[in-house]
């Protein structure tokens, strides 16, 4: 088990799934984040190595201020790769010279657990403050968008309200 | 001849090429407590994790004994291919097991014998040790037949002959002259043509590499990482299983190469010239990392030497030209000549690199729906396409420039009377059919059939209600 940012992530679970546990990270937003730190589909927490849990820690601390992303330069068909001996500090050096910006990066703007909450809750704050009819729902707590009140207001009697989630 | 409890033991250990985290996690469950699963009543559906576990899931409904059977049943449930029960197992005397070893009497296949004159006649392959079908592995529907019949046999067919002839030519030349693609309708016998073809360039003293499931490259069941001085996404793992694979089967072989310039590899220095090809290919099964450096160098030696022909058999060789399941760090999906292995493939395919003598053929093979037949490929094999063509059909140059030169083998779509007479009593004797072997049942599946192999098995005489 891999404790990540407060979450446990069982370790015989595929990776792309057990990062669906954090708060705001979806299958698709887990999909991306496999993608960005090269894990691929059939992986388990367990396979991991250290590097990685610690680059996906990194990065879910805070997404906003991780390092851009670039877009690596891909061999052609007739490209002839340099000798096994030289230096990875030259081949890094060439590849960053070689490589391009990237433009808008969707996971720049992924918020997790307390910062996702707090933006929920800031939401409906603000529904509340502005006077609106959302707002006024919530205080009630009733259904906010059009659903029966007459049966089946179950889920939203006993959880909407102005402060949810703490 | 074996029983069928000790070939389904050699299956189990060895027939089975799964991909590095299914290695891992798969324990093989003893043989002599198998059960056959449908059989037996189950506690409870088992939920996967991210659904959450109930209480009662947790503390364990009803005590050990269904928990014990609910973690077996949850093993067992991870296998995909058949596992037939053994032989031993089946005590009734209904299933008549005494009688069940003596009946299936072939001839053992050898390169020798290989001419017209067994044309139409079922061989069966051998078993031993170092088999390459063995090491590196079947193609799930050859594996799961060779599971049901108590030995691996295959008929010999005419285009069986004339590929051997092309690559007894294909010995002697250059293998840029011999890049083959055996194409034909689902079921017509592909696969087990490439591997008659695997199986008699092994016995002629060939140096063979194998790759059962071409599509274990492309679908994102294997580790990658960006490799700045290739400028590919190398995938370690595969690349060591493929060294350890080639080493195992051809061992022999490999010692009585010598690499003919030195060998750079990553952090350890140069490994010289002269040395084993046999140590060269030891240096990557060290280290998982050097793998993929490690394998490239393998294979442009044996591109050099002339000692031994080299034969590249791939099955499912359709999904090297197709997109990859993997992702890049943007999100969008790889082209298979930016990652290592696939890329390695389409240069000794598409002739850029070459071996000086030897082979390359490919199997076409369209059981998989998410990997079909890209229009690149049909168009220089002249086959009808399977995605929209036309002028205004996107075509990849990159793709289009490794498909030139294939030639094409084409398997006919039926079988000939007497092959499917033959493959007939193979089944007999082996008692796998319960209907009474006549003149009437033969003819009514193969006229049902159309002569398509795998509907005359599998659709026609296996899944039959007459007695």
């Amino acid at each position: 088990m891999v404790h990540v940012l407060g979450v446990a992530l069982p370790d015989m679970q595929l990776a792309r799934l057990a990062l669906t546990n954090f708060y705001g990270i979806g299958h698709k937003t887990a999909q991306r984040l496999c993608a960005r730190l090269q894990i691929h589909d059939r992986s388990k927490i367990r396979d991991l190595t250290a590097q990685q849990i610690t680059e996906l820690a990194s990065f879910l601390a805070s997404p906003s201020t991780a390092p851009p992303l670039r877009r690596m330069p891909l061999a052609s068909p007739t490209f002839q790769p340099p000798p096994a001996s030289t230096p990875i500090e030259v081949l890094r050096k060439r590849v960053t010279e070689l490589s391009k910006p990237t433009g808008a990066e969707p996971l720049r703007n992924l918020k997790i657990e307390a910062e996702g909450r707090r933006v929920v809750r800031e939401n409906i704050a603000h529904q509340r403050m502005i006077g609106s009819y959302v707002g006024k729902r919530h205080a009630m707590g009733l259904p906010v968008r059009g659903q029966n009140t007459q049966s089946n207001a179950k889920t939203a009697k006993k959880l909407n309200r102005v402060n949810r989630f703490g | 001849m074996l029983p069928l409890s000790s070939c389904c033991r050699h299956a189990t250990r060895s027939l089975l090429a799964f991909s590095d985290s299914n290695a891992a996690c798969v324990g093989l469950p003893a043989l002599n407590t198998q059960v056959r699963n449908y059989a037996k009543a189950r506690p409870g559906v088992v939920k996967p994790s991210s659904h959450g576990f109930s209480k009662a899931q947790k503390k364990g409904k009803g005590g050990e004994l269904e928990d014990t059977d609910q973690a077996a049943a949850t093993k067992r449930k991870r296998y995909t291919a058949f596992l037939p029960m053994p032989v031993a197992q089946l005590t009734h005397p209904l299933f008549e097991t005494d009688q069940r070893n003596s009946q299936l009497q072939l001839q053992s296949f050898h390169p020798e014998i290989l001419t017209e004159a067994v044309i139409s006649q079922a061989l069966a392959f051998p078993q031993n040790d170092k088999d390459p079908s063995r090491i590196f592995g079947l193609p799930r529907n050859l594996l799961v037949e060779y599971r049901i019949l108590s030995k691996p046999c295959s008929v010999i067919r005419g285009v069986t002959i004339d590929v051997i002839n092309r690559l007894d030519l294909a010995s002697q030349e250059g293998s840029t002259n011999h890049r083959l693609v055996i194409a034909g309708s689902p079921g017509c016998g592909k696969s087990v043509l490439l591997l008659q073809a695997l199986q008699y360039c092994y016995m002629r003293d060939w140096i063979v590499l194998y790759f059962p499931r071409a599509i274990s490259l492309v679908n994102s069941t294997t580790s990658y990482a960006y490799d700045p001085r290739t400028q590919t996404y190398a995938q370690p793992v595969f690349a060591y299983q493929t060294l350890q694979r080639l080493l195992t089967v051809n061992g022999p072989r490999l010692e009585q190469l010598r690499t003919q310039a030195g060998v750079e590899v990553e952090r350890r220095g140069t490994v010289p010239a002269g040395a084993s090809l046999a140590d060269l290919v030891k240096v990557g099964t060290k280290e998982q990392v050097l793998a993929p450096t490690v394998l490239t160098a393998v294979l442009s030696e044996l591109g050099k030497q002339t000692a031994f022909p080299v034969l590249l058999a791939i099955d499912d060789f359709q999904a090297i030209y197709c997109k990859t399941k993997y992702r890049d760090p943007h999100y969008s999906r790889i082209q298979p000549y930016h990652l290592s292995m696939p890329r390695l493939l389409l240069e000794y395919a598409s002739g850029l690199k070459q071996f000086a003598r030897g082979a390359v053929v490919g199997a076409l093979s369209g059981t998989d729906t998410t990997f079909k037949l890209p229009l690149e490929l049909a168009e220089v094999l002249s086959l009808p396409p399977t995605s929209p063509s036309g002028p205004y059909a996107k075509r990849v140059p990159e793709l289009q420039s490794y498909a030139k030169g294939l030639s094409r083998v084409s398997v006919p779509d039926a079988l000939a009377v007497s092959e499917a007479t033959e493959l007939f009593d193979v089944w007999t004797r082996d008692r796998a059919i319960p209907a009474a072997p006549n003149d009437e049942l033969f003819l009514a599946k193969y006229s049902e059939s159309g002569g398509n192999a795998r509907d005359f098995i599998w659709k026609g005489l296996l899944s039959t209600l007459t007695l």
